[in-house]
Formats: C-alpha cells, sequence, structure tokens
C-alpha cells in the first residue's frame, strides 16, 4: 500500500494543492519528507506502547513498516493514550521500564509523560524533518488533528453556528460529545488555558444541559449525520473519513476561530530510552510514505513537510496560538471534568 | 495424628495470595482523599440500582421459567433447561456489545429491517443485558428447590383443604424461597463484578469508573473505589453464606397441569429470552462476518487467549489438590480454602487493580504472563477447588482403607482407587479455569503483557476504536468457548446429580 | 490367631478403647456389640491397622503391633468389610472383587458363591444394597484374609434383609475357614451370629462369652438390660433358691457368697400370668406381637414388669392376675444397687 507509485504521485500532488495559511507557513527551512527506502533496516526488539490506533489504519502502517523489516521484533501494547500516558508515569514513578517508545494520538498524554521527565529529546537530525511549527524538544510530532464542529446540514444553517467556541454553552443547539475521549480532553485543557479555569467550568455546565455524550468522536459524527444532534465536537478526520464512506451523509464541518474549538493538536511519538531502534522507527513513521498514507487514508495532517494534504481538509483555519505542550496539564481537566458530573 | 498434614503449606500459601490483594488495595488507597462526595455517592447509587435491578428482572424471568420447566408437562422440556440455562454460559460483554450494535438509531436492526428502536444504553441498557445473562442462576437454584420438593408434600396440603394455588403459595413457595434467595445472591454478585456490560452502557458504576480512573491518572482512587466495591461484595457474600438451601431426595416430583394458555405465555417468555440473549448476539456477530471477514484479526490473539488460559488451569489445579485436600482435614484447611473462595468475590477489574499496582512495586512480575496468569489463578482458584472437592468427596476414607485393607500399598490405593476417582474432577476443575480464562476481560485488560492480546481484548479495542465490525471472528469464537463451558457445565450437573442418586 | 492385650485407643484426649484384652481361635467368629460410641469400631479399625493403637498389643498370626511398632494395613492379611460397603464406584463388580488378584479363580468363586454372576459387569451404583454387602464380602473373602473384621455390616440394610444375609454371612466365613470379628449395635445380630459375644461399654468390654451365657448370666447390669427386657427383683438367698416376692427361682454356679439380699434378673418370659381375683398384679396395657404376647403388669406394691406369654393367652386390659416366676433355669443375681430403686420398677 505504500509502494513507490504512491510516492511519486504524492509528490506530484504537492505543486497543484492550494494550502492554508498555516499549512503553507510549514514549509520554510525544512527538509523534505525521506523516503523509506533510505532508511537502515529495523533489526531487534522494540517494545512500543501505542495509544490507540485509529481503526486499524495504524496497524496497517505498523504491519508495513514489519513487512519491510522481517527482523523487527514488535511487542506493542494497545489502549487509550491517557491510559498508557498513566502506565507510562506510574512505571516511572516504581522506576520500571518496559517501552522503548511512546506512540501516542493526542499530544497532552505526551507532555504528561515527558513531565515526568522519562523521555528522551528527539534528536536533531528527526526533528529537521518536522514542520517548524511543530518542533519540540521531548516528543516528535506525527501527524496533525483539528478540532471541527461537524454539523448536520439538514438541521441547521450553518450561518447558525456560532464561531466562537464560548457562545456553544449560550444556544439551545442539541449537542454531542464525548466526554471520555482524550482528544476531547485535551480540547477542555487547551480551553482552560486560553479562557480560564471559572469560565470553562461555566461553558461544561452550559453545555452539558444541552449534550448527549457518545463512547467515541466516530459515535458523535455519527449521531449529527443521523440527526440525533445538530452538531458535534470531534476531530476533523471523523467526518472526512465518514463522508469518504458515504458521501451523500448529513454532515458538514464548521470551525470556531481562534480560539479551543479549533485548536490544532499532535500525535507524536516521545523516546523513553536510547535505543537507536527507537529513534529510527521514528524516522520511518516520518517518511513521505507513511506521512502520504496518513493523510491520504486516515485524513490526518502530515507533519513532514512537503507531503500532500487530505482532501476535504477546510480552509481558512485559525488556529489559537498555544503551545502544544502546554496540554500536558491533563489533572485539572479531569477534576473539572469530574466536577461538573460531565466525565 | 496431631501431626500437621504437609498440605497445609500449600493451602495456606494460596490463602495468603488470596488475601494479597485486598492488602494491596488497602495499601494503594491510603494515599487517596477520601472523597465522599455526591459523585462517589451517585456511582455507589448506580451500581445498587443496577445490582437490585437486574436481580429483579432476573427473579421476574428465572422463577416463572423454573416453575414450569420443573412441574408442567412440557415438550422437549430437557432441551428447554438446556437452552435456558446457556446464557450463564455467555460473557455478559458479548451481550452487551451486540445490544449496544443492535439497537438505536443506526444500529444493525434499524440497518437491517429498517426498524426505529431505542439506544440500549444506561441503567435501563445494563440492566437488561445484565438480567439476559445472570437469570439462568435464579432459574437453576429455584429449579434445584422445586425439585427437591416431594409431591406428597403438597397432597397432604391438598387433603387438608389447600387449593392448589393455595398449596403452591404456602408449601412450594417457602421452600422455593431460599433456592430463589441463593440464585439471586450469585446474580447480585456476577453483576456487581460485571466490567464490560456498564461500560459499555455507558453506565457509571463503580467497575466502570475504576477502569475510567485507571486510565485517567488516578491509580488510588481506583484503589479506593475498588475498596467500596468490595465492601458490596461482602454484604452479598455475608447474605449468602446465611442462605442455606435444604437438599432432600424426592420421592416423586410435582407435576402440575397447566392450561394451554399458560403453557403458551411461558413458551412465549422463553423464547423471547433466547431469542435476546442467544440468537440475536450470534446472528449480529454473523452478519458481521459476511459483511467484514476476517479483517484484523490475527490467530495469535486466539493462541495467546488458550495459551494464558492453559497456564492458569494448570496453576488452579496445583494449587487446588492440596487446598481441597487441606479442606478435608481440618478447620485450619478449611480456613484455608475459605479464603481461597474471596477471589471469586474480587471483580476482575478490580483484581487486575491490585495486581498491577503490586506488579509496579515487584518490576520482577509487571507485565508478566505470570502476573496475568496469577490474576486468572486467584480469580478461578475456588472454581478448581470447588470441582476437585466435588470429586475427593467420592474418595471416602474407607475407600482407602478397603484398598489397603486388600493389600494396596498408600502409593497403589492412591494410583487404583483414589486417583481414579479424583481425576475427573481434576480435568473438569481444569476445564473450567481454561475456559473463564479464554474469556476473562477486565483483568487482561490491565495485567496482559505488551504485545500480548487475547480475544477479549481485542474485542474491547474494536469496541474502543468503533470498528464494531471487526469483532465478529473473536466474539464467535468466544460463542464457540461458551458453548464447550456450557456443555461442561451441564454434564458436570448430570454427573454431580448421578453421584447424589447413587 | 489374633490377640489382643490391654489394648487402648486415644483420641486426642479422649480415650475410645480402655485396656481391652480379646482372643480369636481359629475359625472362631466374635461378634462385639455395644451402643453407639461405645469403642467397638475403633477395636476394628485398630486390627485393621488404619488406627495405631495408644497402648496394649494386637498379635496377628506372627506380627506384633503396639504403640511403637506398626505394621501397615496392607501387610496384615486382615480383611475388612465396612458398613458403606467401600466399594470402588469406578470399578465393575468383577473388578472390586477381583481387586489386587493376579489369579481371578477365587474372585469368580465368591462371586458364584454368593450369587452375584448375573450382576458380574455391573457398577456398584446400579446395585441394591443387599447385592452391594454381598460384593463387599465377596471382595474381601476372595482377598483369602488371614482374618476377617466385618464393621455393621448389615447396618445399612433393610429388616427383612438383614435376617436372610446375617446367616448367609455366617454361612460363607464358616466355609472359608476365616476367623471373623463381627461389629454391630443389634443385639438379636450378636446373639445369632458369633461363636461368641462381646458386650462393650464406654471403651471397655464388659463381657465376653457365648451368647446364651451372656444373656442368661450377664455380668454387669448394663449387659443384662443391652441384650433384652430386664428387670430386677429384690430377693432373699436361699440355698437352691431365691426368694422374691413373685415366688423362689433356682440358683446356679458362681452365686455371690456374702450378701443375703440380692437383685433378680428376670426377663419377660421368666414370668407367668394367671388370671385370679386375689393375684398380685393388674393388667396395664397387651400388645400381640404374633407367636407371644407381651403384657405390661402393674403389681399392687407398685412398679411394673413386662411379661411374655403364649399368643393364645388373652387377658383384659385391667384384668386382675397373679404374676409368679416360672423360669425353670438359674436367673443371674445382682448386689443391690447402693440406692435401692423400689420393687420391681421396670427398666426400659
Amino acid at each position: 500500500m505504500i509502494d513507490r507509485r504512491t510516492l511519486l504521485k504524492s509528490a506530484a500532488a504537492l505543486g497543484l494543492l492550494g494550502p492554508t495559511h498555516l499549512w503553507a507557513a510549514s514549509n520554510r527551512q525544512s527538509i523534505a519528507a525521506e523516503s523509506a527506502d533510505d532508511l537502515p533496516p529495523l533489526v531487534g526488539k522494540l517494545s512500543v506502547y501505542l495509544g490507540r490506533g485509529e481503526g486499524g489504519l495504524y496497524d496497517d502502517i505498523v504491519a508495513a513498516i514489519e513487512k519491510r523489516n522481517p527482523e523487527l521484533e514488535l511487542s506493542i501494547r494497545r489502549a487509550p493514550s491517557a491510559a498508557l500516558a498513566n502506565t507510562l508515569v506510574a512505571e516511572a514513578k516504581a522506576g520500571v521500564s518496559r517501552a522503548d517508545l511512546f506512540w501516542s494520538i493526542d499530544a497532552s498524554s505526551l507532555g504528561a509523560v515527558a513531565a515526568e521527565g522519562v523521555s528522551r529529546p528527539v534528536p536533531a537530525a528527526i526533528r529537521r524533518h518536522i514542520k517548524p511549527d511543530f518542533r519540540y524538544e521531548a516528543w516528535a510530532a506525527i501527524s496533525g488533528r483539528l478540532r471541527t464542529v461537524p454539523y448536520n446540514p439538514t438541521r441547521l444553517d450553518a450561518a447558525a453556528i456560532p464561531d466562537d467556541i464560548m457562545a456553544f454553552a449560550d444556544t439551545d443547539l442539541k449537542i454531542g460529545w464525548a466526554p471520555a475521549y482524550g482528544a476531547f480532553q485535551s480540547f477542555v485543557t487547551a480551553m482552560r488555558v486560553l479562557e480560564g479555569e471559572a469560565r470553562t467550568r461555566q461553558w461544561l455546565r452550559g453545555v452539558k444541559t444541552q449534550a448527549r455524550s457518545y463512547a467515541g468522536e466516530l459515535g458523535v459524527v455519527m449521531a449529527v449525520a443521523r440527526g440525533e444532534v445538530d452538531l458535534g465536537f470531534a476531530n476533523h478526520y471523523y467526518t472526512l473519513r465518514l463522508k469518504q464512506g458515504k458521501p451523500d451523509a448529513n454532515v458538514d464541518l464548521a470551525l470556531t476561530r481562534n480560539d479551543a474549538g479549533s485548536l490544532v493538536n499532535s500525535s507524536g511519538v516521545l523516546l523513553l530510552n536510547d535505543n537507536p531502534l527507537a529513534a529510527n522507527f521514528l524516522r520511518y513513521l516520518l517518511t513521505d510514505e507513511v506521512q502520504s498514507y496518513l493523510a491520504r487514508e486516515a485524513y490526518e495532517i502530515p507533519m513532514a513537510p512537503g507531503v500532500a494534504l487530505p482532501q476535504g481538509l477546510p480552509e481558512r483555519v485559525q488556529p489559537p496560538s498555544l503551545d502544544l505542550t502546554q496540554l500536558a496539564d491533563l489533572k485539572p481537566t479531569l477534576d473539572l471534568l469530574r466536577e461538573t458530573r460531565v466525565l | 495424628m496431631t501431626r500437621t498434614p504437609l498440605s497445609y503449606l500449600p493451602a495456606a500459601l494460596a490463602a495468603a495470595a488470596a488475601l494479597a490483594p485486598v492488602a494491596v488495595l488497602v495499601w494503594m488507597s491510603v494515599g487517596a482523599d477520601l472523597l465522599i462526595d455526591g459523585r462517589a455517592f451517585e456511582i455507589a447509587l448506580n451500581t445498587v440500582a443496577l445490582t437490585l435491578l437486574t436481580v429483579a428482572g432476573a427473579v421476574l424471568i428465572g422463577v416463572p421459567l423454573a416453575v414450569v420447566t420443573t412441574y408442567a408437562d412440557l415438550a422437549f422440556r430437557r432441551v428447554w433447561v438446556a437452552v435456558l440455562a446457556a446464557p450463564l454460559a455467555v460473557p455478559s460483554y458479548l451481550g452487551a456489545f451486540a445490544f449496544f450494535a443492535a439497537f438505536g438509531p443506526g444500529g444493525e436492526i434499524e440497518t437491517v429491517a429498517g426498524l426505529a428502536t431505542p439506544r440500549a444504553q444506561g441503567l435501563a441498557g445494563a440492566t437488561l443485558v445484565m438480567t439476559l445473562y445472570t437469570y439462568p442462576f435464579v432459574l437453576i437454584s429455584t429449579r434445584a428447590a422445586l425439585q427437591s420438593l416431594d409431591a406428597n408434600v403438597v397432597d397432604a396440603a391438598r387433603t387438608l383443604g389447600l387449593s392448589l394455588p393455595a398449596a403452591l403459595l404456602r408449601i412450594v413457595l417457602p421452600r422455593a424461597a431460599n433456592g430463589i434467595a441463593a440464585g439471586s445472591l450469585l446474580v447480585a454478585l456476577y453483576t456487581l463484578s460485571d466490567f464490560a456490560t456498564p461500560a459499555i452502557m455507558q453506565l457509571d458504576t463503580f467497575t466502570r469508573m475504576i477502569y475510567v480512573e485507571y486510565n485517567a491518572f488516578g491509580l488510588d482512587r481506583a484503589a479506593l473505589m475498588s475498596l467500596q466495591l468490595l465492601a458490596l461484595v461482602v454484604i452479598v457474600l455475608f447474605f449468602e453464606s446465611r442462605v442455606r438451601v435444604r437438599r432432600e431426595r424426592p420421592g416423586r416430583i410435582l407435576r402440575l397441569p397447566l392450561g394451554n394458555g399458560v403453557k403458551a405465555a411461558a413458551l412465549l417468555l422463553a423464547g423471547l429470552v433466547v431469542l435476546a440473549a442467544l440468537v440475536l448476539p450470534v446472528a449480529i456477530f454473523g452478519a458481521w462476518l459476511v459483511r467484514e471477514g476476517v479483517v484484523g484479526f490475527e490467530p495469535a490473539y486466539a493462541l495467546n487467549s488458550a495459551y494464558a488460559a492453559l497456564l492458569a488451569a494448570a496453576g488452579a489445579v496445583i494449587l487446588a489438590l492440596p487446598v481441597a485436600y487441606a479442606a478435608s482435614v481440618g478447620w485450619i484447611g478449611r480456613l484455608c480454602e475459605r479464603a481461597t473462595y474471596l477471589g471469586f468475590g474480587i471483580p476482575g477489574i478490580v483484581m487486575g487493580t491490585a495486581l498491577l499496582y503490586l506488579g509496579l512495586r515487584l518490576p520482577l512480575l509487571y507485565q508478566t504472563l505470570t502476573l496475568l496468569v496469577l490474576a486468572y489463578v486467584l480469580r478461578f482458584l475456588p472454581l478448581a477447588v470447588g470441582a476437585v472437592r466435588s470429586s475427593t468427596e467420592r474418595v471416602e476414607n474407607n475407600l482407602v482403607g478397603a484398598a489397603r485393607s486388600l493389600g494396596a500399598t498408600p502409593g497403589e490405593a492412591f494410583r487404583r482407587v483414589s486417583l481414579p476417582l479424583i481425576l475427573p474432577g481434576i480435568v473438569a476443575a481444569a476445564a473450567l479455569v481454561f475456559l473463564e480464562a479464554m474469556r476473562e476481560l477486565p483483568a487482561t485488560l490491565l495485567l496482559r503483557p505488551t504485545g500480548f492480546d487475547t480475544l477479549a481484548t481485542y474485542l474491547w479495542r474494536v469496541y474502543e476504536a468503533g470498528y464494531l465490525g471487526r469483532g465478529a471472528v473473536p466474539a464467535l469464537a468466544l460463542v464457540v468457548v461458551s458453548g464447550v463451558a456450557l456443555v461442561l457445565m451441564l454434564s458436570g450437573e448430570a454427573r454431580r446429580r448421578r453421584l447424589t442418586a447413587g | 490367631m489374633l490377640e489382643i492385650n490391654n489394648l487402648c485407643v486415644q483420641y486426642g484426649d479422649a480415650a475410645a478403647v480402655r485396656d481391652l484384652s480379646l482372643t480369636l481361635g481359629d475359625n472362631e467368629i466374635v461378634t462385639l456389640v455395644g451402643p453407639t460410641g461405645c469403642g467397638k469400631t475403633s477395636v476394628l479399625r485398630t486390627v485393621a491397622g488404619l488406627i495405631q493403637p495408644s497402648a496394649g498389643e494386637i498379635r496377628i498370626g506372627k506380627l506384633r503391633i503396639d504403640s511403637k511398632r506398626n505394621v501397615p494395613p496392607e501387610k496384615r492379611r486382615v480383611g475388612l468389610v465396612f458398613q458403606d460397603f467401600a466399594l470402588f464406584p469406578h470399578l465393575s463388580v468383577a473388578d472390586n472383587v477381583a481387586f489386587r488378584l493376579k489369579d481371578r479363580a477365587p474372585a469368580e468363586r465368591w462371586i458364584e458363591q454368593l450369587g452375584l454372576a448375573a450382576h458380574r459387569h455391573a457398577m456398584p451404583d446400579t446395585l441394591s444394597g443387599g447385592q452391594k454387602q454381598r460384593v463387599a464380602l465377596a471382595r474381601a473373602l476372595a482377598h483369602a484374609p488371614a482374618l476377617l473384621l466385618l464393621d455393621e455390616p448389615l447396618a445399612s440394610l433393610d429388616a427383612a434383609l438383614k435376617a436372610q444375609l446375617r446367616w448367609e454371612i455366617r454361612q460363607a466365613l464358616k466355609a472359608a475357614g476365616v476367623p471373623a470379628i463381627w461389629v454391630t449395635h443389634d443385639q438379636t445380630e450378636a446373639l445369632s451370629v458369633g461363636d461368641r459375644m462381646g458386650i462393650m461399654c464406654d471403651g471397655r468390654l464388659e463381657q465376653i462369652g457365648e451368647p446364651d451365657a451372656c444373656f442368661r448370666q450377664p455380668a454387669s447390669r448394663f449387659v443384662a438390660r443391652f441384650l433384652g427386657d430386664a428387670a430386677f427383683l429384690p430377693g432373699e438367698l436361699g440355698h437352691t433358691h431365691v426368694h422374691t416376692a413373685l415366688g423362689d427361682a433356682p440358683i446356679g454356679d458362681g452365686v455371690p457368697a456374702n450378701p443375703a439380699r440380692v437383685d433378680v434378673l428376670v426377663r419377660p418370659d421368666d414370668l407367668s400370668l394367671t388370671p385370679s381375683t386375689n393375684g398380685n398384679s393388674r393388667i396395664e396395657w397387651s400388645r400381640y406381637e404374633g407367636e407371644t404376647r407381651l403384657y405390661g403388669v402393674r403389681l399392687d406394691t407398685g412398679g411394673e414388669l413386662r411379661v411374655r406369654t403364649n399368643h393364645e393367652h388373652h387377658l383384659a386390659d385391667g384384668a386382675a392376675v397373679d404374676t409368679r416366676i416360672c423360669a425353670g433355669h438359674p436367673l443371674a443375681l445382682f448386689a443391690p444397687e447402693p440406692a435401692a430403686r423400689p420393687a420391681g420398677e421396670p427398666i426400659a
């Protein structure tokens, strides 16, 4: 699935796509993505904590890497990102170390683990292959995801949707959300950082009265499409994937402006020891092949420069200015969610 | 004669191991702020409400079916009994999984039949699923109580001037009450321990919240809630120890001349229950299999399940033998046996939390298969002890005495008399533990080694990711495992009946 | 064959057998009888080797067992037949009987002899109680024990079977020429099957002797009561007879020399009734028993006696009668008890 043909096609697409300003800005001072063909073969044992592969797409990537590197002995622990972060923190406190690498779908989980001081800095040589806006010391961004407001156009006019996330608490719209989901919790953390504790509490209480909970954000998007709720809060790719399977699904994307509602979060990898194999594995995730695949199949925003963006991505994204490492402070968010009985 | 039996040592070890999780939980929760806030109260309330409603539902379904299958002239009665007992062997998470997928807008029922159904979730959904998979406890224990009642007693009551309904009410019901109570307490115990059903139905019970806390940086809070849950379990166990079911051999079992209307109503109820608890899940898993095939499934999951379960079965039997033996020797042994029974009351998620923490303190064990197998052994040891004991009870002292008076050495007596008599029990014990461990979810979720996914954890992963269709193969595999468990359970019961009748 | 000298068996602090001595001749059957908990089963289990003696010794042929020297059960050639039969539930009748036999011929012989041929391949739990007992006996005998111990072998069978099997077992033992100790709590069984019988109470052997001797001349009031209906009448000892309020009775050998006042053991068939308006008693009740009739008689001097008469005899309740000793044989005499009971008070 990740072959040379794909690579060529992606490269060809690069010049044709009209990038939004955010994505366009990333093209400065960066080196184009590596090809998997140029990387050293992976040999030996590698233990990976994988924060929930999205519907098997991450599994496909793992399978492709394993196929290419038959001498790689990969053992993978799959669980929700937050659970694995919790595990890593508990392990760090107990002085136990089992994993070489933590691959998480959510920046806050990565930040929480990094805060324990167990991460190894991302080697500069690898960091060069990440878009400059997403280069961090403690972990390497792999793919971006955008907070969006999926809505049902048969129930609601796009104009009726506030462009300020804080305004949703004052509407009488029926809202779907997935409070137990890591991406949602990061979104609330961003709101806490940007708006403050008190306003966030007020917002949670306000939305709760008109909200319906779902287990995951795919569920939220599906509920929107069914008309069970008017709109929801979810990462962008759930809507894009649903539309791919069902082009006539009753769901469109709306965005808020300069607030937590349009946060750009990132999945990423955190190295837990100096095992060169772990670093090389990370390099594979930043190859053109993997990044293109993530963009094409998972509709995620590639973090390697020069890789084509997924189709259907909203334009004119105006994310808040927020350092993703600030999302690590999850504990007060959980306390807040519990206090307001949202969780 | 006063020598301390050698079997006390392993039995005491097993007892200590069974008590260890509780000690670990107490130790863990010491740091946690005791939060008796509204939230904690709400969780407790949800847990108790789910338990009570499930018990009520199980009684409402189990008792009428018990009366009809015991006393009425029903066509294919034995088949009905077997089929109606079957949901007991199916782990409730398969049911919850199927109901979650089947009902509600966009659910399988709407997709396939175009029928709009309400979503199965919350207290109502969890109660429905739990009831469908626990009522057989009430059915079986009530049937046993009803069967032990001699029809002559009812006839005697009628010659003394009671009408048939009055006789049923005044003679049969008081006798069945203990059976119903015993079954209800098992229902309560099972409901308190169940993790996946409330989790899938999004009802915030203790088990679900323990998992949420485990996922959300709150191991100490998870421990605290585990202890609160254990307190509820202890209450149920206390009542359970007070319920005595009298068993006597009936001369003749009562036959009730039921009208066709009543019979039809009973069969309708039975049919609906079977349809919902057995047919619906299998149909949905089957539909997924047809639609999605075997994508994503690796045989390694089944092999992992079987491997861990095999180790657990071996471990449990090796520990069960001295425990069962010690229990037959003296009161200290019986005390040890009692202690091992604790594992049965410790919910899997609680066992997982405790051993996870233990593993973090003893890194040698952390994320090892050993720790996972230990969790299985501690949880399912009572099953093994029960099965081994029921067979060691067959080896009365006199049999060994008889063999030796005929000239057999102790070794020969063991080999030729005790062993052949215990062996079926050992095999049954191993099989029971194996099948339970194959299907275990919550402890496996927490304790599995990295890279070690089982059928149950893969199914859970599929659920969490929202790709339900990929659960077809593991779910059907678990249904098959459950079927084997059911056959074993029924044949075990038949064997017991034969023995007590002999 | 078997010699038990001063045997004591302790269970913790409780003594089950106290200072018991007993010998068993070749081809002899001794029954041990006594109430539940008297220690009779403990004697058997000690001889079988399932319990070790705390004092005393047991000799079986050339073997010697005492508190220090044990011989495991399998080395003793002592067969044991259990009350619950202890058949191996996983083995057929034939396999049970031939359990340790290399040559199965003796097993076949005993299966034939005890009428089990039709059940040769049956499993134990399909057999009736009587059949199980026969299998247990066949199994023990087929293994050619030097000595057979039977622990209440008929206790779990119903009455009709008991009487029949009692004789079958005795015949079989005699045919095999195997000496046996047969433990029972049923005095009728003990009296009828034993060449000799021993009566145990509270761990002690109260008396051992031939059944009719034990019955007629019990060594203690306990034995007297245990073996049948017994009443004790106060009497005055003469030279040839003992004199009581109900007449005289002959006395035998071994009469207590000293006391002139004695208690005389009378059993219901040692007494006779004659209708008489100026008799010494009145009929309280009567019970028809087929060949005999048992009367409850109240003496005018107080106290009740039981009298057994021919079944043709019929006296109405309340009838005045004269009750007399009619025994032609010597009656057993006992020293009066310290706190003497009123004359003729019945002893159940």
